[in-house]
């Protein structure tokens, strides 16, 4: 790893050399909210964002993305990576994109995410602003983010640009960079490590704990009917986290009848007909057909199922559902040390 | 493959959804029409058909007299499609369920002329059997070609049973909620890519509820996060989907 420094008054520069040659994803705002989005101008460039509406994993994975195009009976695959770079990820959200590449490439290697997330280059960088239901504090902390090529953070004066990768280190012909000291990294360091004291929610106990009680919690139905009493299944807290992948995959024809497009879309296990299975001749089941099965089972996956596969909780406390839960029962940190608390 | 014949009639409604269908534009409905072909279509045409494969019905079940002239549509198609809001839920129409004095406020002096007696406004799915709906106040034209495609090709149309939330945070749409307003986007059915809060409007609920709303749950958010009054939020769900609703059954 290489350290670089480079002043403030210099940053911009770097960004408009970067954007002219590269397509460059980052944070932007959208009214008072941010998001993701192409990076056309570097005062577009928000470092100072909290959090995004959609986590960056949509740049690998879309939220509709085309899998197979066919006319008459020949097919064609849409993999089609595009090299860019995804610059200033927080940490969390490089923890989780760790999980889906990890996730992707599990048993059958999935090429239509893979493909893309190898064409991509991930400048991290620190968090500036606290959004305000992160528990990223406190969530998984055993877990390191990792697979990110490079981790920006602003320091006095200026940024220190730790080069992880080679992708990460051919960044730094494009902008005004020295090199970095260790009082740079010292800086660096306090900075990332005091943000990780700021989040407003914490969880009060250690991943072991919480995914044993969670695990162990499963048949008590009173804690599970009371959790999900006002939930609307509307998925929205599955839509927006960084660790969900499940998709639902549909065949649509173009309007001349013989050609069309397999997709395949974010789906959401809080939805009612995700569970929904063909006994065939028409009939159907449903293995989660009550919401509160529903609201169990993702529970479930962000604090037990996954953790063996993942060396760590498929949460990154990143808060993510909370805010966008109309309803406020959504929050990991209320679910879980509700659940701790019982005897 | 032969084409499907396909007719479109209307019962209580404002013919909006079959006005849609032409608003497709014109290469997009003349190469529709290499594969279906129009029987009948007041809208359109003058000509009238014996048998269908798919009849498109637009319009709500409002009065007991309709009842016969359904039933021949359905004798005649092999497919019944409930076309639009109006004809899949009751529509708009069905705001008047509840209340009775409808008749003198709108028409006044007027109120008793005969040709103004109605019923319930109700899906026609309450006079006769419906296979497939397309929602919405007006109908998607791309959900309806979709649906009509997946037809052509002997395939069941999914149509979603999940709710508009899901649409609006995969759009990065800012939640209506955070903006301090209102919306039934958590209740309401999807497939409309949720086009209204793109747009900054709340969500109406047009295309119906998803198969099981969580009513108390949308009372409650009302009230707590747009402030509704406890009335404005009982009443909020009745404008598209007051059939739908359980104090309706």
């Amino acid at each position: 790893m290489n350290l670089y420094f480079i002043k403030s008054k210099d940053f911009n520069g770097f960004v408009k050399s970067l954007i002219e040659s590269k397509k460059v994803i980052g944070p932007k705002a959208k009214k008072h909210k941010f998001v993701f989005e192409r990076i056309e101008s570097a005062e577009d460039l928000r470092l100072d964002y909290d959090v995004t509406i959609l986590p960056p994993k949509k740049e690998f994975f879309p939220t509709t993305q085309k899998l197979v195009e066919f006319k008459d009976n020949q097919y064609n695959g849409c993999i089609a990576p595009e090299e860019k770079i995804l610059f200033g990820v927080h940490f969390y959200d490089v923890k989780a994109i760790d999980m889906t590449d990890h996730l992707f490439r599990d048993k059958n290697a999935d090429w239509n995410y893979l493909a893309n997330r190898e064409a991509a280059t991930i400048v991290a960088s620190n968090v500036q602003k606290v959004s305000d239901r992160a528990f990223f504090g406190s969530v998984g902390t055993e877990v390191k983010a990792k697979g990110h090529d490079a981790f920006l953070t602003k320091i006095k004066d200026g940024y220190l640009y730790e080069a992880i990768t080679t992708k990460g280190e051919a960044l730094v012909k494009f902008g005004h960079f020295e090199k970095g000291t260790d009082a740079h990294k010292r800086e660096a360091d306090e900075m990332n490590c005091a943000v990780m004291k700021k989040c407003p929610e914490s969880l009060k106990h250690s991943s072991e704990e919480i995914a044993d009680k969670v695990r162990k919690t499963f048949s008590n139905k009173e804690v599970w009917e009371n959790a999900a009493h006002d939930c609307f299944s509307c998925g929205s807290c599955n839509v927006v986290c960084p660790t969900c992948y499940c998709f639902d995959v549909q065949d649509d024809w173009n309007i001349d009848q013989t050609s069309g497009l397999r997709s395949r879309y974010w789906d959401a296990c809080l939805s009612e007909d995700f569970a929904k299975i063909s006994l065939g001749a028409g009939a159907t089941e449903n293995f989660r057909e009550h919401s509160a099965d529903r609201f169990r089972h993702r529970i479930m996956r962000k604090a037990s199922y996954l953790n063996d596969k993942l060396a760590g909780p498929a949460c990154v406390g990143c808060g993510r559902c909370s805010s966008a839960c109309t309803a406020d029962i959504a929050d990991p940190t209320k679910v879980i040390n509700k659940i701790m608390e019982l005897r | 493959m032969s084409k499907a014949k396909v007719a479109f009639f209307d019962f209580t409604s404002c013919e909006g959804c079959q006005i849609e269908l032409t608003n497709y534009g014109d290469a997009a409905f003349l190469e529709l029409l290499n594969h279906i072909e129009i029987v009948e279509f007041r809208e359109a045409m003058s000509e009238k058909a014996a048998k269908y494969d798919i009849a498109c019905i637009e319009g709500s079940f409002s009065r007991e007299a309709d009842r016969k002239r359904l039933e021949d549509i359905r004798s005649r198609a092999g497919i019944v499609i409930a076309y639009g809001a109006c004809a899949s839920t009751g529509g708009i129409n069905a705001l008047k369920n509840h209340q009775k004095d409808y008749h003198d406020c709108v028409y006044q002096k007027d109120a008793k002329m005969p040709h103004l007696a109605s019923d319930k406004a109700l899906p026609i799915s309450a006079a006769i059997k419906v296979d497939y709906s397309v929602y919405g106040c007006p109908m998607d034209k791309y959900e309806f070609v979709r649906i009509v495609s997946h037809l052509l090709h002997g395939k069941t149309p999914v149509i979603p049973n999940y709710p508009v939330c899901m649409e609006c945070k995969r759009n990065e749409t800012i939640c209506r909620y955070d903006s301090n307003d209102h919306c039934m986007g958590q209740v309401a059915r999807a497939g409309c890519n949720a086009k209204c809060p793109s747009d900054g409007i709340p969500c109406e609920a047009c295309r119906g509820f998803v198969d099981q709303p969580n009513e108390s749950a949308l009372k409650k958010v009302l009230m707590e996060r747009a402030h509704f009054s406890e009335e404005r939020a009982q009443n909020k769900s009745r404008m598209f989907t007051a059939n739908l609703r359980s104090d309706s059954k």
